[in-house]
């Protein structure tokens, strides 16, 4: 058990919410950013301790250092209950890490009204801690809602071009979804007649008296779409590679990298052993929208960009068709290959939103057409790139890699056709990712870039953008190499559970 | 120690020289390029050490378990991995030692090394791989050094496309691969070649054609096999003794290797595929050696003819041979096919090795001149080079009592005992690779010298030789397996051998079809600055070239006609229909439905912050009231 005289996990969500109530307050510029780094770091330092002493720690109803805490609402079946099983661990460490990384390049950014825009990205960041810190469902949307609504507003404010636009339709989208997974989760709440949000309870009740089969093709098909436009399913997707072309990269790192994965989490950690029937109803079409859709149509649409970042995005959709696959699969194999690819795609695609801004801050644009030869002058800018492209592409010794096997070897059992137009998509992304590379960083530089190279001396990567970017690759190649340290846990969560129903409490 | 914690050691010891070279040795060229070698020097020993000591082992470790799927790194020491470690640690230390010399003036000295380092490590992961997940692994990461170190000039336009080219020629090849690994998993329950064997063993294992055809799918994209090996010709863009390890000796074999491993998995459908892949490569392949002018892409064309006997070899199968004992007479079924591959693969290592590195020795000589018509006259200048080049020269045309003669006549009378028409065609690929090799040869080193690049030539120095000297030792005494302890017995004694009239027919074949290449390059080729071949008969030329370019051109016509119209098509329908129309009909809508949508849509995000907030007070009074 870890050996904190206080909750690790209070402490993560409260921590930078305190900091940013603080700069809030009126801290002036400096303390503000001093205390920013507390803001970013204790989570990650608390992250990193639960990782460690999980193991170890003793377990209630599945669920490691579970507490609880009144919140007034108990009436409604309420409470701010907070624990980590097998599934939530590698999110709640992944959202340290990447909160961490995505926080001190913030800090360094230089960004106009600095102090308003970490206070935003530590409400961020305290949302994230919590929404998979959390057992029970109402605080699990509350603290994704908290997230969320700083995500627009950086959007708005920081964005690139058609900032605006981007915000718009990113608000409405991400509104959309969420606002109908709400209606299934109280749908949920509401059928089972448990009269509580509380996770550990809902499958107790769930268990002893499972819901009507078409309850379940229902309610899942309403948490499915709900979380499907969360996660950019085809073609519910158009927001992402616009609004993560427009974002500011700490918050692009901190949503496509973290909060994207609530839906999916959602799914794994509510939908599936709660509506088990619900699955089977809907596997197929999700499978085929995903594999048809995310994967290939999007594969194919990611090799047609000509502008980086818009490439970065639209690779991460195809990304997120493999998690649906994972889910359609449904197995422990499955669901055990989607989490670990959250993990490993959210730590990839934060690092590649971040070392893409610092190739935009060298050639001054995202046109690929226009760039050429930056390894000559940025090797370790170009070293790191080509590692989150390799690392992006599923190259084993990263984390991606896991994920990608364990999914397609667990699909195979779902539906071979399907599995072979799946891994149809790995050489897609080699393609695009290896062409990206070479137009960026190999060959000889091309006119217009040697014009800007000219005007504006390029330099390699500073340290405030390498640690981050290090930070992150240290962590993809940590699980790749050892993808125990977070495979074990997850074993645990989700095999005992019955045929047919994955990530039952134990 | 043990035996197992050698092993390990062996496999781990690159990786930490490429950890350290990564992170402590990026500016430090000097030390970077010691460290390397010292670790390959470490290799080649402790390889020899594991080798030569009797002792076999297996032994795995769980590395991920979800549900009841575990993966597994293990390894599986046989006499197979044996054989295939010392040649990887012999090649292995032979092109450290020479990449001292040949990039000792190079600007990226510890990334060339630190790569070299990488590619150690995922080599011999595969070697001591004892499943096929655990090989996929390794598979890909030897994928991975091999486009670091084809980019390693990456500041050129064609090195940075040849080394993208080969990683996804690969991972073309490795989709059917990893597909196979998935589909013999369920239908046998494991992916472990020992656990597979034992099944063999009790006739348990699942009959199946697409298992192993998937799974050869790997191996025609790594050993570059038809149709995807355009990538292996263009990987000549990398340094010289990338070439000659990872394009010739090591990497480019694992294919055949792989094949080797599983080979309990085959049946007869497949096996003939495989060999008729490998027959048209070595054919297609020797055809188009004929007609280049650059060194190390005669080599690169012979690579792939000679990959492609290996896959032949393996294809054609088992042997039923008789042993008569006095009056006794028993038959039994000899897996000729592994025994022929993997002994054409050890001895070729060797040779083609060695005519890499001689051809890096040319090249560093003439000042980077790769152009065979730019250079004659070698003989003179680079004796020692000279001599070395002719031995591989000889042993790759099959000059007898040289290492290729016996290997290459144990795949020829495999495949007359078993296939005819293999055999016919692979006895006109010998014919022609005794033809092309004698041009390259005659060309480079002989008449007069044709450049002032070629007339200032001169030796390097003894990094340079030393390892030619290794390498030709071995090309002369490799193709006698009296020499090789009975260590490789595993696999020696699978090769197979002519006796009686088929002995003297395939001795008459062979000799023959050396003269007869090797007369006719002598008579047709003169010490001149043009092929003469194409002087003399410029259709025939003109036709081996368009043959040549003939798979190039299908595919530039697929990625810019085809992959590239069809992505800009795809793209166009999504940015109109769904980010223009659908989308924005959609939002229209909910713009229309809800308040606060609509508030949103003015673009005041702010006012999403109040209706939050306001919600949550609501609920909180709701809630305190009701309780």
């Amino acid at each position: 058990m870890s050996t904190l005289p206080f909750d690790p996990l209070l402490a993560a969500i409260f921590a930078p919410l305190a900091v940013a109530l603080a700069i809030a307050c009126g801290l002036p510029k400096r303390f503000s950013v001093k205390l920013a780094y507390v803001g970013f770091g204790l989570p990650l330092l608390l992250a990193l301790h639960v990782w460690f002493y999980y193991g170890t720690a003793a377990q209630t109803h599945g669920y490691a250092f579970l507490t609880s805490y009144s919140t007034g609402l108990d009436s409604l079946g309420i409470g701010l209950k907070l624990g980590l099983n097998g599934i939530s661990l590698p999110l709640f460490v992944l959202a340290g890490i990447v909160g961490f990384a995505a926080g001190i390049y913030a800090i360094q950014s230089g960004a106009e009204r600095l102090k308003i825009y970490l206070m935003l990205l530590l409400v961020m960041q305290g949302g994230l801690m919590g929404v998979f810190a959390s057992v029970d469902i109402f605080f699990f949307y509350f603290f994704h809602e908290l997230a969320l609504i700083p995500t627009f507003i950086m959007v708005g404010i920081w964005g690139g071009r058609d900032r605006n636009y981007a915000a718009m339709k990113l608000t409405i989208y991400l509104t959309l979804g969420a606002m109908l997974s709400l209606i299934g989760l109280i749908a949920l709440y509401v059928k089972s007649g448990a009269h509580s949000f509380d996770l550990i309870e809902l499958r107790r009740v769930i268990a002893a008296q499972p819901l009507e089969v078409t309850v379940q093709h229902n309610i899942f098909g309403l948490l499915a779409l709900g979380f499907g436009i969360l996660v950019s399913l085809w073609p519910l997707h158009t927001w992402a590679p616009l609004g993560y072309g427009a974002a500011p990269s700490s918050a692009a790192m901190l949503h496509a990298g973290v909060l994207k994965k609530f839906g999916l989490y959602g799914l794994i950690q509510i939908a599936l052993p709660l509506l088990p029937a619900g699955l089977i109803q809907w596997s197929h079409p999700l499978a085929w929208l995903a594999v048809v859709g995310n994967v290939l149509v999007i594969g194919f649409v990611t090799i047609a960009q000509r502008d980086l970042k818009q490439m970065v995005g639209y690779s991460s959709v195809m990304h997120m068709g493999y998690a649906f696959l994972g889910i359609a699969a449904g197995s422990t194999l499955g669901v055990g290959g989607v989490v670990l690819l959250m993990v490993a795609h959210g730590l990839s695609v934060a690092l590649m939103f971040l070392l893409t801004t610092s190739v935009y801050h060298r050639t001054h644009t995202f046109a690929l057409d226009e760039m050429g030869g930056l390894a000559q002058k940025a090797p370790v800018l170009s070293a790191l790139f080509v590692a989150a492209t390799f690392a992006g592409i599923g190259l084993p010794g990263f984390a991606n890699f896991w994920g990608e096997l364990t999914i397609f070897v667990a699909l195979w059992k779902f539906s071979p056709l399907i599995t072979i137009l799946a891994v149809a998509g790995v050489v897609i992304s080699a393609v695009y990712g290896l062409r990206a590379a070479a137009r960026v960083f190999f060959g000889p530089a091309s006119p217009e870039f040697t014009k800007i190279a000219a005007e504006h001396p390029v330099s390699d990567l500073r340290w405030s953008e390498r640690l981050p970017a290090l930070i992150l690759l240290a962590a993809l190649m940590f699980i790749g190499f050892w993808p125990k340290s977070l495979s074990t846990a997850l074993d645990a969560t989700l095999s005992p559970a019955p045929a047919g129903q994955v990530g039952a409490a134990k | 120690m043990t035996m197992l914690q050698h092993a390990l050691l062996v496999l781990l010891l690159p990786l930490a020289s490429a950890a350290v070279i990564a992170l402590c040795l990026r500016r430090s060229g000097g030390i970077a390029s010691i460290l390397s070698t010292l670790t390959a020097a470490a290799i080649a020993g402790l390889a020899l050490l594991l080798a030569l000591n009797n002792e076999r082992f297996s032994e795995s470790f769980e590395w991920l378990r979800l549900g009841n799927f575990a993966l597994s790194i293990g390894f599986k020491f046989d006499d197979l991995a044996a054989l295939m470690l010392v040649i990887v640690g012999i090649v292995g230390l032979c092109v450290h030692v020479f990449s001292l010399g040949y990039m000792h003036e190079d600007a990226a000295k510890a990334r060339y090394f630190g790569g070299l380092s990488i590619f150690m490590f995922s080599m011999l992961g595969i070697v001591f791989a004892d499943n096929l997940f655990m090989m996929f692994i390794f598979w890909e990461l030897v994928g991975f050094s091999s486009y670091l170190l084809i980019n390693h000039w990456h500041e050129n336009a064609a090195p940075a496309a040849a080394s993208k080219k080969a990683f996804i020629a690969n991972r073309v090849g490795d989709f059917g691969f990893l597909l196979g690994i998935v589909m013999c998993y369920w239908a046998n329950g494991t992916v472990n070649f020992s656990e597979l064997a034992t099944k063999a063993d009790t006739h348990a294992l699942v009959i199946s054609t697409a298992i192993p055809l998937l799974l050869f799918c790997g191996a025609v994209g790594k050993s570059a096999q038809l149709p995807l090996q355009v990538w292996l010709p263009d990987a000549m863009e990398g340094p010289t003794p990338v070439s000659a390890l990872i394009h010739a000796a090591t990497m480019v074999a694992a294919g055949i290797y792989m094949l080797c491993r599983i080979n309990v998995l085959m049946v007869p459908d497949a096996l003939t595929v495989i060999m008729w892949t490998g027959t048209a490569t070595a054919l297609y392949a020797a055809l188009c050696a004929i007609v280049q002018s650059d060194i190390k892409k005669v080599l690169a064309y012979s690579t792939l003819s000679q990959l492609g006997y290996m896959v032949a070899a393996f294809g054609l199968g088992s042997l039923t041979v008789s042993h008569a004992h006095g009056t006794d007479t028993h038959t039994l079924v000899l897996a000729a096919g592994v025994g022929a591959a993997m002994f054409h693969l050890t001895t070729h290592a060797f040779f083609k090795a060695l005519m890499f590195l001689g051809s890096g020795s040319v090249i560093h000589g003439c000042h980077h001149e790769q152009n065979i018509f730019r250079m004659g006259g070698l003989a003179k200048k680079m004796p020692f080079t000279f001599v070395t080049f002719t031995l591989g020269v000889a042993a790759i045309i099959g000059f007898p009592f040289l290492a290729g003669f016996f290997s290459k006549d144990a795949i020829l009378y495999l495949a007359f005992a078993n296939n005819k028409a293999v055999f016919a065609v692979l006895a006109l690929t010998a014919v022609l690779t005794s033809l092309y090799m004698v041009r390259l040869w005659k060309i480079t080193f002989l008449g007069a010298p044709r450049s002032d690049a070629a007339s200032h030539a001169h030796e390097g120095g003894l990094t340079l030789t030393a390892p030619l000297l290794v390498l030709a030792l071995l090309t002369v005494i490799g193709g006698y397996t009296g020499i090789y302890p009975d260590v490789f017995s595993g696999v020696f004694d699978l090769i197979p051998e002519a006796h009686g009239a088929d002995h003297t027919v395939i001795l008459l074949t062979s000799l023959a079809v050396m003269v007869l290449g090797a007369g006719a390059s002598l008579a047709l080729y003169g010490s001149t600055a043009t092929d003469s071949l194409q002087q003399k008969s410029p259709g025939l030329f003109g036709a081996l070239t368009g043959l040549q370019l003939s798979f190039d051109r299908g595919y530039e016509y697929y990625v810019a006609k085809v992959q590239q119209r069809f992505a800009l098509f795809l793209n166009f329908l999504e940015q109109i229909f769904l980010a223009g129309l659908i989308v924005r009909g959609l939002a229209g809508i909910v713009g229309l439905v809800g308040l606060g949508a609509r508030a949103l849509h003015v673009g005041r995000l702010n006012v999403y912050v109040y209706w939050f907030l306001l919600g949550i007070v609501i609920l909180w009074i709701y809630a305190t009231f009701n309780f």
